[in-house]
């Protein structure tokens, strides 16, 4: 649109609803010391209240027209998702319109949902072991990059942003020409293309947001981080600083996590959980996953009775190997068919179909790229995964965080 | 996330207004030895979905065994017919299909997905894991520590161990209170006999409900299930009946006592009602109007006007016998009583009251315009297909729902919450938090069974031998 905003509509007929998500690009990447978490905390804000729509009210209209409402805030992106039948597309247009241009901002909402934040923060990371650990690895992995910060805010920056925070956030940040909107179902692009034009177009574009312009130097050398609270199970959360979303070698880093950690066939589990029975699960993923470099992490839950320090040689054990002798030419093969079985997987429903469209447009190279992803895992290569599990696991490129449980008596 | 959406544990809140729901079309086949197959083409993705139900689930656990049926069926995966549990892994990641078996209340299931083009590949398997496990010693021992360990290690998250601390306190003699994973002492206590014992008993194709929609041929389908599954004896036991539940009466609180909490989470709860309860669909409109949607009227309560909590849910489960209804949240350690006494004060209201009409409203549009999505992928049909027969629904249960949510009188659902919501005499308590710092709070609701979240869960409520 001429206000800079991009608008991706796909239409499936098979149900009479809709999936719209629109994502605004920032995140706790775009924070600084004072005002980490922010993003997180504004996106609750966006449901509490805007010039036509009283506090309440974006909740109470959306449901009680049969639709529901959600978002999420990473690192370095706000996606704003609705759900709805395609009856109220209209009403729906205008609640997201006036969200994006006319905020309210009460000092007693504010207060309210601070409080809120924090319940959220005392759910997923403070009384989450796993959660706090990894907070505390990607905080050593970072020093200089904002992925440094939880994506929820350091509690004493919960406790203290202003509401001219959140305006100041407001005015540069929620920009149409700062957002891609993807509306997914039972609709057609001339119908959600004339919406978009009369409710969102007329919102004037803003002056683009200074961009994140700090890198990551490069690490020298293997970081430790270490826990001692309270706990059942010791914890093992291994990070290596790895590229961006739309890294040449994501493809490549996609099927190597498969290898890693993908099922009970996988490296991982068959030596730490299965043979050497140290784990009791273990997962491995990229995190974030972002417009910048960020991590590829495997956190190992260690068994009760076996000590981190066991887990972890064994699993850099298994890391060398590959990094030594590639992948075998079954585990490619698997990594490959499950990726196209996710791929088939995820086209079924509107709302997986709405964030693969999102994720290719806002961090892959684009939305077409979705569409060709199959033959671009297809091509990828043993030595291509073996070089790269080579560079990624140098042990200097390493940041190794541990969860030690001590029992009340010690904790009290 | 603004939403934990994983709390939501009402059971299937179905649609409203508009279109009436289109399933893909299926053929139900019962064959000779009394299994049950449901199949469904659905072409939109060359992937195919399986559910495969037999009756019994942990229900069926021995008293003092609580925990067999899970690991029974978790055991199918690690060795049936000519395979290891390796060469099953391999065989099946390998495809890029998923396959996961496992126990559940009243049944054990299989739930898989895989591609079109790999049928015939795990068709055999799933009839290997069924019908031909080898439950190789090593494997038992090496899965039975591992729940072990596994049990252990989820008591470090309150939220994903209160649910059963709730079931197992609330429901004191009756099967329903067996977690179906067993607790770390008994499972420590099961053999190898035990798990062939559970398998003889409750495994047969007189138990089998299967269901597979997807990119198929129906007729060669049903062809490939009937040699696969037609000849598949009877279980050895006959399948036992659930006895009824009653409403236990008074205050009952439960304390597990985790000292590193900084908030409680709390549950609160008394009877509910059955799977096939004749008021069931007035019952979704209240349950989602109270408790099952954002604006409901217990979320505007704590969360988004007393800013107390991230998230507070009415929670309804039912089964064959009555489930359960349930008030779940948590808050800060500081605010226990705050919380309760508010959570408690909305629940006597709606009961004193009624629900409020715009609530009621709302909750009726929410459930009609979110119901299609609950049906979209072949999973979720596949799912929705297998939960209907076995419950003995048939799809008019949910291609009418809309229009019976559209139907329901408003005086059907003022009285059914006055016969289901539970009085405030009559209330289950079950915190999870800080003991030192909110004992005293606690015991205002009730007389205290305080245990430590370290102890196995049955044996810490004096239950391990019935």
């Amino acid at each position: 649109m001429k206000n800079g905003m991009k608008v991706i509509v796909w239409p499936d007929h098979d149900i009479p609803n809709v999936a719209l998500y629109n994502w605004f690009h920032v995140g706790s990447r775009n924070e600084r010391p004072g005002i980490t978490g922010l993003s997180h905390f504004f996106e609750h804000m966006m449901f509490n209240g805007s010039k036509h729509y009283p506090s309440g009210e974006f909740d109470r209209v959306m449901e009680r027209n049969g639709g529901s409402s959600n978002a999420f805030t990473t690192e370095d992106v706000t996606a704003y998702q609705d759900w709805f039948p395609k009856g109220i597309l209209e009403l729906v247009f205008r609640l997201e319109a006036d969200r994006i241009q006319s905020l309210s901002f009460d000092p007693k909402m504010v207060e309210s949902e601070r409080e809120v934040v924090y319940s959220e923060r005392r759910t997923s990371i403070d009384n989450e072991n796993a959660s706090l650990l990894d907070e505390q690895v990607q905080a050593a992995a970072f020093v200089a990059h904002p992925y440094h910060n939880p994506v929820i805010g350091w509690p004493s920056d919960i406790e203290r942003w202003t509401i001219d925070d959140l305006r100041s956030y407001y005015q540069i940040f929620y920009a149409p020409n700062n957002a891609t909107m993807i509306v997914v179902g039972d609709v057609t692009p001339q119908e959600v293309f004339a919406m978009a034009e009369r409710y969102l177009e007329p919102i004037p574009a803003q002056p683009a947001p200074p961009k994140v312009t700090t890198q990551e130097p490069p690490q020298l050398g293997e970081r430790r981080v270490s826990l001692r609270k309270f706990g059942q199970t010791p914890l093992l959360d291994v990070a290596f600083h790895t590229g961006a979303a739309n890294d040449t070698q994501a493809e490549a880093r996609d099927l190597l996590l498969t290898i890693l950690a993908g099922g009970e066939s996988s490296r991982l589990y068959r030596r730490l959980v299965d043979h050497d029975r140290l784990a009791v699960d273990v997962s491995a993923y990229v995190n974030p996953e972002g417009f910048d470099p960020g991590l590829l992490k495997i956190f190992v839950t260690v068994a009760p009775d076996k000590t981190a320090e066991a887990a972890e040689a064994a699993l850099v054990d298994e890391l060398a190997k590959l990094g030594r002798s590639g992948p075998t030419a079954a585990e490619l093969t698997k990594a490959k068919n499950v990726e196209l079985s996710g791929y088939w997987h995820g086209l079924q429903a509107i709302n997986s179909k709405a964030a693969a469209l999102g994720t290719y447009e806002v961090f892959r190279g684009g939305w077409r790229n979705l569409f060709t992803a199959p033959e671009r895992y297809g091509r990828v290569s043993a030595r291509q995964v073996q070089a790269l599990a080579k560079t990624l696991f140098d042990p200097k490129n390493r940041t190794v965080g541990v969860l030690v449980p001590e029992r009340a008596e010690a904790s009290k | 996330m603004r939403l934990a959406l994983g709390l939501v544990a009402l059971v299937l809140v179905l649609p409203a207004d508009a279109a009436a729901l289109e399933l893909p079309a299926s053929r139900e086949v019962r064959l000779p030895n009394g299994a049950l197959v449901i199949l469904a083409e659905k072409h939109d993705v060359p992937m195919i979905a399986v559910r495969g139900f037999l009756r019994g689930g942990s229900v069926a656990d021995p008293p003092g065994k609580e925990g067999v049926a899970n690991l029974t069926a978790s055991l199918l995966r690690k060795g049936a017919g000519k395979r290891t549990a390796e060469e099953i892994a391999a065989l099946v990641e390998g495809l890029g299909a998923s396959l996961d078996t496992g126990g559940g209340l009243e049944a054990s299931y299989a739930v898989g997905e895989f591609m079109a083009r790999d049928q015939n590949t795990m068709l055999d398997v799933i009839a290997d894991l069924l019908r031909r496990p080898t439950f190789p010693e090593k494997e038992f021992e090496k899965l039975r520590d591992q729940s072990i360990d596994a049990i252990t290690s989820a008591k470090d998250d309150p939220q994903e161990v209160i649910g059963g601390y709730a079931a197992a306190f609330f429901f004191g003699p009756h099967p329903y209170a067996r977690p179906s994973d067993g607790d770390e002492r008994t499972l420590k206590g099961l053999t190898r006999e035990d798990v062939v014992a559970y398998y003889r008993a409750n495994y047969g194709g007189d138990r089998l409900i299967l269901t597979l929609v997807g990119d198929f041929d129906l007729p060669a389908m049903e062809a490939k299930v009937k040699t696969r599954f037609g000849h598949w004896a009877k279980a050895g036991a006959p399948l036992a009946a659930i006895p009824a539940v009653s409403r236990p009466r008074g205050h009952r609180v439960l304390l597990v006592d985790k000292p590193d909490a900084t908030q409680t989470y709390f549950w609160i709860g008394s009877l509910g009602v059955t799977r096939r309860d004749p008021e069931r669909v007035p019952l979704d409109i209240a349950n989602t109007a109270f408790g099952g949607h954002y604006t409901s009227i217990l979320n505007t309560a704590l969360r988004i006007q007393g800013g107390l909590t991230y998230g507070a849910r009415w929670q309804a489960p039912r089964y064959t016998q009555a489930g359960t209804v349930a008030i779940y949240s948590y808050t800060k350690t500081e605010t226990t009583g705050k919380a309760v006494d508010l959570a408690l004060e909305t629940l006597a209201k709606a009961r004193r009251a009624g629900l409020d009409s715009a609530a009621v409203a709302s909750a009726r549009s929410y459930i009609t315009g979110q119901f299609p999505t609950r049906f979209e992928t072949e999973s979720q049909v596949a799912s929705a297909l297998v939960d209907l027969a076995y419950y003995g629904f048939d799809r008019e249960e949910l291609t009418g729902y809309a229009g019976r949510i559209a139907a329901a009188r408003p005086d059907a659902i003022a009285q059914v919450v006055q016969r289901v919501y539970p009085p405030p005499e009559d209330l289950t308590f079950v915190f999870v938090g800080n003991a030192s710092k909110i004992r005293s709070v606690v015991k205002r609701y009730g007389r205290v069974t305080e245990v430590k979240i370290s102890e196995p869960l049955l044996s810490a409520l004096g239950r391990e031998v019935r």
